[in-house]
């Protein structure tokens, strides 16, 4: 394949183009068929082999006008030697002829030349723009030219010193010029690395250290994550329970026996979709954690049959009807703020919200539905309400506590985690997005 | 469609003079797309908001090249026995009882169950050859002898297996048949994929199309288009309503107007005898082009400031 269609689909790569072996061969197909000549064409081919969302294409032509912008020329028959004047002097070296001689495109095909010789396109982190820099000019032969001003400079007449003062400068030029390059290509091919690296630190990060700041790209990562479990998970919905007699396939199966009906073909349907009921903890401690897991549960809507939503510090509210009310960010700002809400926001008290939820809403336990309970069980030393936890456990398909704590901090100080702990199907630390993930893998 | 139509896709210069002759005005990036679509034997998969003419792309493709367009719908639901092919099951039950005399004789001569089957074995294939086949869309493509244009209409409302299923046929042209065996294309179809964006299609069905979307174009674009479909327009009105339509698609409506819908107005203006757009009549004929109670409500709002602003153009 050709050099400069490879660096591009690397650069698109890099820009967060998902790009295919299969498509790259269909883009070299198109590129002989028409060739660089025309760049709106080009653009246009290009497109409709390598960008295939609405998504893609912004970033393609963003990207293409980037790459293709470069001011070294894409001939890369181009020689050299064509730009001198005159015959050229084994004595000098070639970067300094072309200093001398102005020949500015000749220097921009010796530094795409370079480029290749030192791959640039492995440029990674910024910090590696100094080192590809100077790679950069040591390829083109920095080492000779300094050598050279340097006799120059020790033959001493005018001549030679003008000479000298005008490689200098044609020498800082250059560094300049390289330096642009460099950037220019890190912008190109950095892109995907840093983001990926990004990506795995927040995920990895918890998400109570993590600074505000960020979180447009953890909104970015959740929504990557729900495609996924999307994906996986609308699939299995699909499945047996038998229903009416498929009529039509019945007929088909049986006509080997003159379509008397002896195999009976039903009508597969199932919805396994299950019933969540969602009791978080608002407090400080966790709500960041609260926030986050709501915005992925709710995203998640379509797999989910039913999601009741109640929110509790001192005391318990429902608060499911915001969720209808307002969309998803904004519904998530108002619990955390408590607004408009029938919420104390005092000491956390676990005990009197579990009574609040047993007294109120023990109804909407059924043995088709989960309980998730997000909270740090620190109750501040006040009662537990432990039997009603084990009452809740039995109604319940599934009971799932998550806490914001590493175990080995359960049942420390406040903590009354180990007194809930045997009336949990499960409980697990969570305080990152891969544990959220996992959790909601666990829960569909 | 290989080697018959070379001469119509010399160049993409062609293929958009070509495409308008027949009532299509195209934007470079779609006769782009069509040129390597022909050239690569790769189906093109189109995306864009409802009314931009993807469907009418394929329509113009067929016309163009002078064979036949089959059409594949998709809806939920939608199996291989609707797409691809179906035993004529009566026909089957039909011939086994009308040459049951036949088969008599067949067996006549033979003693013993085992020999009869051996002897029936002879005739096996009979009732499952083509003769007993209804050819459904994808199919009848693929038989073709002079390629055809392939429209599957709306992709994404089909199931995840129909995709799957679709694959078979879009990289191969060809589709297996368990009881005849693998039917490969005599002249690969030329074909067309749209996609109203209700769900995102799968990679892999991405990766074996060129991926066309087609946006709103832009008024130039979209007078060229209402002038080839209402050649009596006049040059102001022509003016005035595509502003004016486009001033309604920077609104925040349900259902912004189409090009059709643009092309609908236009005829109805035609009817009405009418030169030049003014608030009333914008007032009055809306209901051609905004088809939700809300929208109406909304444009009819904002209508001053959206006729003065359009109806100034000229």
């Amino acid at each position: 394949m050709d050099r400069i269609l490879e660096t591009f689909i690397l650069a698109l790569r890099g820009s967060g183009v998902r790009v295919s072996v299969a498509e790259s061969i269909d883009a070299m197909h198109v590129t002989d068929l028409i060739g660089y000549g025309d760049r709106g064409t080009l653009k246009n081919a290009l497109s409709a082999t390598l960008a295939k969302t609405l998504a893609e294409k912004e970033i393609f032509h963003l990207t293409f006008d980037r790459y293709f912008s470069t001011d070294v020329p894409f001939d890369h028959t181009y020689d050299i030697e064509d730009g001198m004047k005159g015959e050229p002097d084994e004595e000098i070296p070639l970067v300094a002829q072309m200093i001398m001689s102005g020949n500015i495109a000749g220097l921009a095909v010796a530094m795409s030349q370079a480029a290749l010789s030192v791959d640039i396109t492995g440029i990674q982190f910024f910090t590696q723009k100094g080192l590809y820099v100077r790679r950069l000019m040591q390829q083109m032969g920095l080492d000779e030219l300094n050598d050279y001003i340097r006799s120059l400079r020790a033959e001493g007449d005018d001549e030679s010193a003008r000479i000298a003062n005008m490689l200098e400068q044609g020498r800082e030029d250059l560094t300049v010029r390289a330096r642009n390059f460099v950037e220019r290509q890190y912008d190109l091919y950095a892109g995907s690395a840093t983001e990926g690296m990004m990506e795995s630190y927040l995920k990895n990060a918890r998400l109570t250290n993590i600074e505000q700041h960020h979180y447009q790209q953890i909104r970015v990562i959740i929504r990557k994550m729900v495609k996924n479990l999307r994906d996986l998970h609308t699939r299995r919905k699909k499945g047996a329970k038998r229903g009416q007699l498929d009529f039509k396939k019945t007929m088909r199966s049986n006509i080997a026996y003159q379509g008397l009906p002896f195999d009976t073909r039903w009508k597969m349907k199932k919805i396994d979709r299950p019933k969540v009921v969602v009791i978080c903890d608002v407090s400080r401690s966790v709500s960041t954690i609260v926030r986050f897991f709501l915005l992925i549960l709710y995203s998640l809507n379509e797999l989910i049959e039913k999601i009741d939503t109640f929110i509790f510090c001192s005391n318990l509210a429902e608060v499911s009807s915001i969720f209808d009310q307002y969309d998803l960010e904004e519904a998530i700002v108002r619990l955390q703020t408590g607004t408009g809400l029938d919420i104390w926001m005092g000491r956390t008290d676990y005990g009197q919200s579990l009574r609040d939820f047993w007294e109120g809403w023990s109804g909407n336990l059924t043995k088709k539905t989960t309980v998730i309970i997000l909270g740090d069980a620190r109750s501040n030393f006040g009662e537990t309400e432990v039997g009603i936890l084990k009452k809740m456990q039995e109604r319940s398909k599934r009971l799932i506590w998550l806490n914001p704590e590493t175990p080995s901090l359960w049942g420390s100080g406040d903590s009354e985690m180990k007194r809930y702990l045997p009336f949990c199907h499960v409980a697990r630390e969570c305080n990152t997005l891969n544990h959220l993930e996992k959790v909601m893998h666990a829960l569909l | 469609m290989n080697n018959f139509h070379d001469e119509k896709f010399s160049s993409i210069e062609a293929v958009q003079q070509e495409f308008k002759q027949a009532g299509y005005i195209c934007s470079r990036q779609i006769a782009t797309t069509v040129y390597l679509a022909y050239h690569l034997c790769k189906p093109i998969l189109v995306e864009g908001p409802a009314g931009v003419g993807k469907t009418e792309l394929a329509k113009t493709a067929s016309l163009f090249l002078g064979v036949p367009l089959i059409r594949l719908q998709c809806y939920e639901g939608l199996d291989e026995s609707k797409a691809l092919y179906e035993w004529k099951y009566g026909k089957q039950l039909l011939y086994t009882q009308l040459l049951r005399d036949k088969l008599d004789q067949i067996i006549k001569g033979e003693n013993g169950l085992d020999s009869s089957i051996q002897k029936l074995h002879q005739y096996d294939d009979i009732f499952f050859s083509m003769d007993f086949l209804e050819p459904r869309p994808l199919l009848k493509a693929i038989q073709e002898k002079r390629g055809a244009v392939l429209l599957i209409d709306e992709v994404d409302k089909s199931d995840d297996e129909f995709e799957a299923f679709l694959l078979e046929v879009l990289s191969d042209f060809q589709v297996s048949i368990p009881e005849v065996g693998t039917i490969a294309a005599v002249s690969k179809p030329f074909v067309f994929l749209t996609s109203n964006n209700t769900r995102e299609l799968s990679e892999a069905l991405k990766r074996r199309c060129l991926h066309l979307y087609i946006p709103f174009p832009d008024q130039k674009l979209e007078r060229e288009i209402v002038r080839i479909k209402v050649p009596d327009i006049s040059e102001r009105l022509e003016t005035q309503l595509v502003a004016f339509i486009h001033e309604v698609r920077k609104l925040d409506i349900k259902k912004v107007p189409s090009i059709s819908e643009s092309i609908d107005w236009a005829r109805v203006l035609m009817i009405l005898h009418v030169d030049k757009l003014n608030v009333d009549l914008i007032h009055d004929t809306l209901n051609t082009f905004v088809k939700f109670e809300e929208d109406v409500k909304m444009v009819n709002e904002q209508l001053r400031g959206l006729a003065e602003k359009a109806l100034n153009v000229t």
